[in-house]
Order: structure tokens, then sequence, then C-alpha cells
């Protein structure tokens, strides 16, 4: 105890001096480095910059918060039936059957697992014979990626563009990329901007590492409604295993109609009559 | 000026120690109150029960460790020693975890400390024929607490008369 | 003049082209989709004919209410309150008034209608895009009354495989291990229940200790871990029929099964000696290969998803860290080089990540890492948490969770909860007593 006591204060005087010794390069002045300022540089036209939609890290973490708060409330989202109860009781009843040489196992007692079958719906409303009897054999495929499939879901949104691509022929999908903000002024752009992203739920299902953008281009009124729609890169929804393709488009679609009217300029009516949108999810999914 | 300099370092450092030191007594007292545990290892004596008079049942290990300590090889000695004496006695070796580490992971950790206690009495001249190795992992803790103190007492082999 | 004009015409071309805004979109919004789930109709015979049968009074709301529960728990979805519904049910399926629906800011609605047909249970429901006022699908299904439920599961998986563009969860059972009693001397059962809790059943009587239970991805078999006659050894169950049987001849504890992809082969470990290696058997032809050979504990294997790789975790390196390998035990590698401890890795059905259990400075965390062992994300923190399995799309782990007991040893319970990959949409799943070791079923309607 003695021993092992004075070989630890020698240690420690030993370490004291060689510190004491070894420490005056602390009393030399630090540099002085003035503190970095990071410097956003927008360009500020007419009105004020809105605003961007926060990040979506960000956006994550306040509705997860929110979600905390609210687990508590939520969290028993089923609510108990009697039924449960009774299945509790499930092993008394089935007591005879125990084991010999195995494991107890009590088999289950009824087949829940009959097959559901499928059956092709009879048109019950004689008003939309077709697009019914359409619908419903497309799901009897199991396989919704099946380019037959797809096909047939994706008349509806032609037929609702198709107007608009005979007329707009002449603007290729591969035009150049170099061409943005020749019409609107920055804030203009924000205004816009800001309205979409509000209306724009964006599928999280998606697939995050695959090219997740749709391009609209639109026919606006003076007032900002939109009379016509059209989604430009329209062959890849017939792709087979780009299904998810088309959930992306028609959320798209969605943001825009829900939008209605546009935040447009007030003037220069001739400048925005059409517009086209570049809806890119991958930001958002990848955050 | 540089003299001064020099001594007030010193003084700095001396301080510095004298903290740190406080801190380090002041951990080796409240081991030695509990007095039940040394490093995680649990040493006391409330969970262990007795094959024959002097004969500990059980024997102890770190966290994720499954070396046998001093006192668990005298404890092992012991027990070959009975074992040595009551020639138609065979043992089944329960290893077992605490609760903070995964199921299945600790299923191996039990196995493997159990292992450790039967090879120990092997080279004590035990026959492996006579011991039966059984992993219970963490689903037979003895304390049901949460508390570093519990889980020592929960992290043990325990040889137990087969017949 | 002609020159003129095609010089012109040079220099217009591009100007028209040019002429066209572009706005990018970068960002939305993350907030579930409002959608209205109609109550299904139904007509006074059939409500009548299915009361006597189920004792519902209304089968068609209790199978709307389903959907609507299904679609709320993937946090994808906010179903709106049936009170603010203005259009009757039968009616809104013949023909929905969009602006009705717009009013109440429903962005997706569904409609249908159940009948009585030949003491059989017909539903059709159609999906409809309330504000491109158009139907997205219909489909109708024939089946056994007491299907009921089960009907729910498969529409709510249709609606959210044509919203979200990936295949859904909803008609899918679990397996997992019931507890009761004292924390020293826990009573198990093996117990399964559809996905959102209801129909629970037990499959064991709880005379033994059952662990780690894992459903077959191809058919309705299992796979535990028994104290049976207190030899811990893999056994495998038919849950249809109940006969079960051990899986291999071992002379000593099998442990940590899982079946392989294609449902063909166990993958478990083996402990002898103090050393736990991964073995697999064939089921076909019983032969029994060993993995990995390697002083230390490897084990918790999990497959991927074409079967070439296997993850596991090991303490080879003196701690349990996770580690990936070819299927026949060769090139392995360690993935999970984060402060603590990793295990339990698990290869998520899509194929891209491995989901895993960490213990760091006395946490315990569920994550998901890539199968290289980069973009490690941590989901959930927590005292005790273990053991994710993943849904059969790979959005959605279940995993469960150990309370802390206080001074006196008091307050233990085990509870099943489920995470999905943004980490936010956190919820405890009911079970009727302490449940641990969950196992996700692959979706029963393929």
């Amino acid at each position: 105890m003695n021993r092992s006591l004075i070989i630890s204060s020698v240690l420690h005087a030993l370490l004291i001096f060689i510190t004491a010794m070894s420490l005056p390069f602390l009393a030399k002045k630090p540099l002085d480095i003035p503190p970095i300022v990071s410097v956003e540089l927008i360009q500020i036209a007419e009105k004020t910059n809105i605003p961007f939609a926060p990040k979506a890290k960000k956006i994550i973490e306040k509705v997860k918060e929110k979600e905390k708060k609210l687990v508590s409330e939520q969290a028993p989202p089923k609510k108990v039936k009697k039924t449960k109860t009774k299945t509790v009781l499930a092993p008394d009843q089935n007591n005879k059957k125990i084991e010999n040489e195995t494991p107890e196992a009590i088999p289950l007692p009824d087949k829940t697992l009959k097959k559901v079958e499928t059956k092709e719906e009879k048109k019950q409303n004689p008003e939309k014979v077709d697009d019914e009897v359409k619908q419903v054999s497309e799901f009897e495929k199991k396989d919704l990626f099946d380019p037959n499939n797809i096909a047939a879901l994706i008349d509806k949104s032609k037929e609702e563009s198709a107007e608009v691509l005979k007329t707009n022929d002449d603007i290729t999908q591969d035009q150049e990329r170099n061409v943005e903000n020749t019409g609107l002024t920055l804030s203009e752009e924000d205004a816009l901007k800001a309205q979409i992203f509000g209306c724009w739920s964006i599928p999280l299902g998606l697939p995050y590492n695959e090219n997740l953008l749709v391009r609209i281009k639109l026919k606006l009124k003076p007032d900002g409604t939109v009379s016509k729609t059209e989604i430009l890169d329209h062959a890849r929804m017939n792709k087979p295993g780009q299904g998810f393709y088309k959930v992306l488009a028609e959320s798209a679609l969605r943001a825009v109609k829900l939008c209605q009217p546009l935040r447009v300029p007030t003037t220069g009516y001739e400048r925005w009559k059409e517009l086209q949108l570049n809806f890119d999810a991958r930001e958002m999914l990848e955050g | 000026m540089r003299l001064n300099k020099i001594l007030k370092n010193t003084l700095l450092v001396l301080t510095a120690c004298l903290v740190l030191s406080a801190c380090a007594t002041k951990k080796e007292v409240a081991t030695d109150i509990q007095g039940q545990m040394q490093g995680d290892v649990y040493t006391g004596t409330d969970t262990v029960e007795y094959l024959a008079d002097g004969v500990p049942d059980r024997v102890f290990f770190a966290t994720n460790e499954s070396i046998l300590t001093t006192a668990s090889r005298e404890t092992l000695r012991a027990q070959a020693a009975w074992l040595r004496k009551n020639p138609s006695i065979n043992v089944v070796l329960e290893g077992h975890a605490d609760e903070r580490g995964t199921r299945e992971y600790n299923l191996a950790l039990g196995e493997r400390r159990a292992n450790a206690a039967k090879d120990y009495l092997m080279t004590y001249g035990i026959s492996s024929d006579r011991i039966t190795v059984l992993s219970y992992g963490k689903e037979r803790p003895v304390d049901s607490g949460s508390n570093p103190l519990a889980w020592s007492k929960n992290r043990r082999s325990v040889t137990v008369k087969a017949n | 003049m002609t020159k003129k004009i095609l010089i012109l015409l040079f220099i217009l071309i591009p100007i028209k082209a040019n002429a066209l805004i572009e706005v990018d979109i970068t960002r939305g919004n993350l907030n579930p989709l409002p959608l209205a789930v109609s109550p299904l109709s139904i007509d006074e015979e059939s409500r009548k004919g299915f009361e006597k049968i189920l004792k519902k009074e209304n089968i068609g709301s209790e199978i709307s209410n389903i959907v609507e529960n299904n679609l709320r728990t993937s946090g994808l979805f906010n179903p709106l309150d049936k009170k603010a519904f203005l259009q009757a049910p039968d009616i809104a399926n013949l023909k929905p008034r969009f602006e009705d629906w717009n009013l109440i800011k429903a962005q997706a609605l569904i409609t249908g209608k159940v009948n009585y047909v030949d003491d059989k249970l017909r539903v059709e429901f159609r999906l409809w895009d309330v504000l491109a006022a158009k139907e997205m699908m219909a489909l109708a299904f024939t089946t056994v009354p007491n299907n009921w439920r089960r009907v729910g599961h498969i529409i709510s998986d249709k609606v959210y495989e044509r919203l979200t563009g990936e295949k859904g969860y909803f008609d899918t059972r679990i397996i997992y291990v019931s507890e009761e009693g004292p924390k020293t001397q826990r009573i198990k059962k093996l117990a399964i229940m559809d996905q959102d809790g209801a129909n629970n059943k037990f499959l064991t009587l709880g005379n033994e200790l059952v662990l780690t239970p894992r459903f077959n991805p191809a058919s309705q078999m299992v796979t535990y871990l028994s104290y049976f006659k207190n030899m811990p050894r893999v056994y495998l169950l038919d849950i249809e029929t109940g006969t079960q049987e051990v899986v291999g001849d071992f002379p000593g504890m099998t442990f940590a099964p899982r079946f392989s992809p294609d449902g063909k082969k166990i993958i478990m470990s083996f402990a002898k000696d103090g050393k736990s290696d991964i073995y697999t058997m064939d089921l076909e032809n019983r032969i029994v290969e060993k993995i990995t050979n390697h002083p230390s504990i490897d084990t918790s294997p999990s497959y991927s998803p074409d079967g070439k790789y296997i993850t596991f975790n090991s303490d080879r390196s003196g701690y349990q860290q996770i580690y990936v390998m070819k299927n026949d035990g060769s090139d392995v590698k360690r993935i999970s080089f984060g402060n603590g401890l990793y295990g339990t890795p698990v290869w998520s059905p899509r194929g891209d990540l491995i989901a895993f259990t960490k213990l760091h400075k006395g946490k315990f965390y569920i994550g998901v890492m890539r199968t290289d062992g980069s973009g490690e994300r941590l989901l959930t923190e927590n005292y005790y948490q273990e053991a994710p399995s993943w849904s059969p799309n790979g959005r959605v782990l279940i995993f469960y969770r150990e309370t802390k007991t206080n001074s006196k040893g008091e307050g233990f319970s085990a509870k099943l909860w489920s995470i999905d990959l943004t980490g936010y949409n956190e919820r405890q799943i009911k079970t009727p007593t302490d449940a641990s070791d969950p196992s996700w079923s692959s979706l029963l309607s393929n």
C-alpha cells in the first residue's frame, strides 16, 4: 500500500513537472480569427421574397415532434372489441389438444385462409358502362405493372391532354434547360412556388433512388385558373416497372388542381399564359 | 515573468490532479459501501445457493464476458471436489445473461459462460459425460431489477444437480 | 428576301422555345393525404342476413372502419371525419358529387357496396380522384362472410398501392411471443394475429419456453425456438395443421432461426463448446451445411431477398457487430462501424436496407443502414427495444420494447411497436398480453 502510494506520488510529481514545463505554449495569444458569417445572396425584385418552405428534414422533424405529442392519444388506434377478450380464452377451449412427443401446439381451428375470390364486376351503373368494365378487368390481373394495365389506366389522363398535345407539338421535350427565369421575376416565381409547395402531397411510397421528375405544361387563364394540363413525359407512364411514375404524375396534377387559381403575376399575361412546372420529389424523399 | 508563468501552471495542474483524485476516491468508496460488486462482477451472496456445505452453486461474470474471475475459479474448484466425492451426481450448467443485450446473442453468450465453467470443471478431473450445458440467455433472471447490481446478479452460470 | 426570312426564322425558333416559363417544384408537404372513406352501402335485406351470421349490426360500416383504420395507421393518409360527409353512401357509390367532397378537402374518395348473395359476402368498391373528378379503380370480391375483415384489408392494400405506388401490407399477419407472469418466471406462448391486432390466437399452451418465431415468406409455416424437454432446439410448425418437427439433429442448442426468401431453407445458429456458428438446412432433402466457422459467436442470420447474401452479427472483433457474407460463407465483411454494439440485422424485402438493433451508452436504438453499412439512420431510441421485422413492402418495421423496472423490480412490461422508415410514425400494436419477438408475414392475398 505504502509503496504504491510513493510510486504514485513520484509519478504524479514527474507528470506535473513535465506539464508545467511544456505548458507555457498555451500562454501564446491565439490568432484572432473573425467569426465566419455566412451570407446568402438573393436577388430581389419588385416585391420581397416569400420564404421557402423549410427543408424536408426539418418538416419531418417538426411532424415528428407533433406526432410524439400525439402518440399518447393516437397510440391506441384500434378499439378493443369484445371479440378480443373472447379469443384470449382460446387456449382453455383447446386444452384437449395437448401434445404427445412434440411440443404443444394448438392448430388454428378455423380456416380463415380460404382464398378470397376476386370476381369480375358487372356494370351496375348505366351511366358509365365503358369506363367501369375497363377498370375492373384491369385488376383481374395480379400485376399492376403489366404494361397493358397501365396503358388502360392512362387512357384517361391522355384524353385530358390530347388536345394540348396537338397544338404544342413544336415544343419538344428536349428543349434546353437554360431558358429558366426568362419570364417571371424571382419574387413572382417564389410566390407561385410557395403556393404549390403547400398543395403538393408527395406520395411517400416512391422509390427514392429513381428519377422522380414530372414535367407538366399548363395553359392558364388571366385569373390564374388552369384551362389545360399536359404531362410531358407521357410515354414513361406506359413503361413497365414505372408504376410509381404514374402515382407521382397524378399527385402533381392534384397539386395543380388544388392550388387553383394559381398565384400568377397581375400583369403580363402573354408571358405566363403557358407555364411549365417541373415537379421533382427526389430532394424531399432523400432528405 | 517566465517563472511566474511556470508557477501558475504548476498550481493549475496540481488543482486539476486533486480534483481528479477526489473523483477517483469517491467512486471507490461507493463500491465499498455497496460491497457487492467488483468492477461489474457480482461478489455478494444474496442469490447464491449451496450444493453442499461450502460449495456455492454459481459463478458471476462481467458484462459481455465469459472469463472466470479468481473467485469463480475458487467456487468451481469446490464444486469439482464435491463432484469427485459424489461420483453418482451429474450436473447441468445453466448459463445466463443480463437483460441488456439482444435475445439471440444472449442465448449464445449464456452457452459460452456455462461452457467456461464446464471447461474449468473438466480440468479438475470431472468427466464431460457428467456435465450438460443449458443456456437460458436472458430468459430467467434472478433479480427483476433494471440496475447494474441486478444485472450483475443475472450474469451467471449456475450448477444444478441433474439427478 | 428569302434569305432574310430564313435568318429571321432561325432567330425566331429558339426564341419561341425560350418563351415557355419553367418553374421547378422541388418541395411539397409530407402531410398525410386527406381522403374520405364513405361507409359501404348495404340494403336492408343483406344487412339482416349478415347480422344473423356475423353478429355485426352493419357490416358495411365495419368494413369501411377497417379500411379507415389501416390507412390512418400507415401515416400516409388522413381519413376525414364521417360526420362531415354530405353524400349518402349508396348515392356516392353510383356517382359522387365531387364538389361536395372537394368542399371537405378530400383528395380521394372510397365508396362501395355490400351484398348478401347465396350465403356469400359480395363487396364492390371504387376509388375516386376527387380533384380530377374521375374513377381510379373499381373492384369486386365474393367470399365467405367470415372473411369480412380480410376484405377490408385487401381494399386497403389496393387503395394504398394505387395512391402510393408500392404494395400495401394490410392483408398480413403477425406471429409473436405472448408473455405473462413475473419477470423471473415468464410464461411464453406463440401467438398469431392480424396485422391490426384482431383475431388473436395462441398456438402453444405455455408449458415450455418458446422464443423468436419467424414466418416463412412463401407459406404458412413458422420456425421458432422451443425449450421442449429442456433442450432448446429450432422447430418447424405448420400453423394450419398444428404439426411440428425438430429442425436437424444437432448435439446442442440451435437457435435464431429464419427462412430463406424462397422458404426452402432454414438458416440458424448452433452453439457448441462456447462458440456459435451459422448453419442452413434444406427443408426438402434435409441436408445441413455449415456456413461460418469461427471461434466467436455468429448469430441472428438473415438472407438478402435474392438469397445471394447473408447478414449476421458476430463478436469476432471483440464486440457484437454486423457482417455481410456470400451465401456460402465466403467473403465476410464487417459493415457496422459506428459507436456501440450492433445486432439483429434483418435484410429489407426491397433489398436496399438492413434494419438493426444498436446499443450505445445504455440506450437501445432501432435503425437502418444500406447494405454496405453506409447511411446509418436511427429511427427510435428507448430503454430497451430490439428485433425489428420488416413489413412485406419494406416500409414499416415492427419490434418489441421492454420497460425499465422500478427500484423494487416492479413495472416490467413488453409491448409490440411499429415505426415506418421516416421515423416519425411510431405506434403501439395492442396485444391481449405482453408481447415480444414479432415477425411479419407476407401478403396473404398474393
